[in-house]
């Protein structure tokens, strides 16, 4: 008895970096304005600091993230901003989740 | 039921979060307590030196509260540079200001200096309308719909400061009724928006801690 071929899966092709909701959710924000800083995205996303610096970590070991340290006066400052392929990837997997939701039937 | 939020409208909180602080309206409130301040201080102190008094306050109104901003609330609440769009936005509407700041200075000194030749209700209701378009526009830009309440007030404030001298001899075209009291509210009510924010946004520990 042969077995069935697996099922190709859809979500295959989406980018499981980008699809956590908190990554997503920082992308989101990057995505339309030039950059953020720490404080400004931790108010804004609702992570701990602990939990914000994981996720950036890993995006930034993604290449989608560049974190530019920098000082204030005398304290440390940084300003975080997309990268261009960070920027592709996002609205790489934009189109392919809306193209994923599309072909879904009623 | 969910909320459909676009990244426009998503760009549009982010930039709203950034400069809802109350210092925008404590600034206008001081400005428009320096419409009133010249009036007191000429007499006392003739033009030479009431000049050199209201030049440095000009001044602090305008940087003080920015000072302010920097040192306490971004600490706070964080910063963002705006994206390609906000930024030409944001160039769009300095550009109209400064235009809409040059016409009221120019109405403002001629009337200061020579108000004989601008009679009647025209310095008011000139300066009324400068006001309603250039706040309504501000408003518009910066997506923040009180400011189109402020132009409604700024612009009633000279028309009815001229009522009330006109009717009830009040002194200096009722500007120090008017555009005091206004000065007052648009300052208290930048003082709330300000205490509330600072309540909600705690001192932040330190960056390097991550």
């Amino acid at each position: 008895m042969s077995k069935a071929a697996p099922t190709e899966n859809p979500l295959a092709d989406i980018d499981l970096i980008i699809h956590a909701p908190a990554r997503l959710n920082i992308l989101m924000m990057l995505y339309v304005v030039e950059s953020l800083d720490y404080v400004f995205l931790k108010n804004q996303t609702g992570l701990s600091w602990g939990n914000l610096a994981t996720h950036l970590g890993k995006l930034e070991e993604a290449g989608y993230v560049q974190i530019n340290k920098g000082y204030q006066g005398k304290k440390p400052h940084s300003m975080i901003q997309l990268t261009s392929q960070g920027r592709s990837a996002f609205q790489e997997y934009k189109s392919t989740f809306q193209q994923l939701l599309d072909d879904l039937p009623e | 039921m969910t909320e459909k939020v676009s990244l426009k409208d998503l760009e549009r909180g982010l930039f709203r979060d950034s400069i809802q602080d109350g210092i925008l309206d404590i600034q206008i409130g001081l400005m428009l307590l320096m419409f009133v301040l010249p009036i007191y201080l000429s007499p006392k102190l003739g033009d030479f030196w009431s000049s050199a008094v209201f030049l440095p306050l000009w001044l602090l109104v305008i940087f003080a509260p920015r000072a302010y901003r920097k040192k306490v609330i971004w600490p706070r609440v964080g910063t963002m540079i705006y994206g390609n769009y906000r930024k030409k936005k944001m160039m769009r509407l300095n550009i109209i200001m400064l235009v809409f700041n040059m016409l009221a200075l120019i109405l403002g000194l001629f009337s200061f200096f020579n108000f004989s030749a601008l009679s009647g209700w025209a310095p008011s209701a000139g300066f009324s309308m400068i006001m309603l378009i250039g706040f309504s526009t501000a408003g518009y830009m910066l997506d923040m719909p009180r400011l189109y309440l402020y132009a409604i007030l700024i612009a009633a404030a000279p028309v009815i400061g001229e009522y009330l001298y006109r009717n009830f001899g009040a002194s200096h075209h009722g500007f120090p009724i008017t555009f005091g009291s206004l000065s007052a509210a648009l300052v208290t009510t930048g003082l709330i928006i300000l205490i509330r924010l600072l309540d909600k946004y705690p001192p932040q520990e330190k960056e390097e801690l991550i």
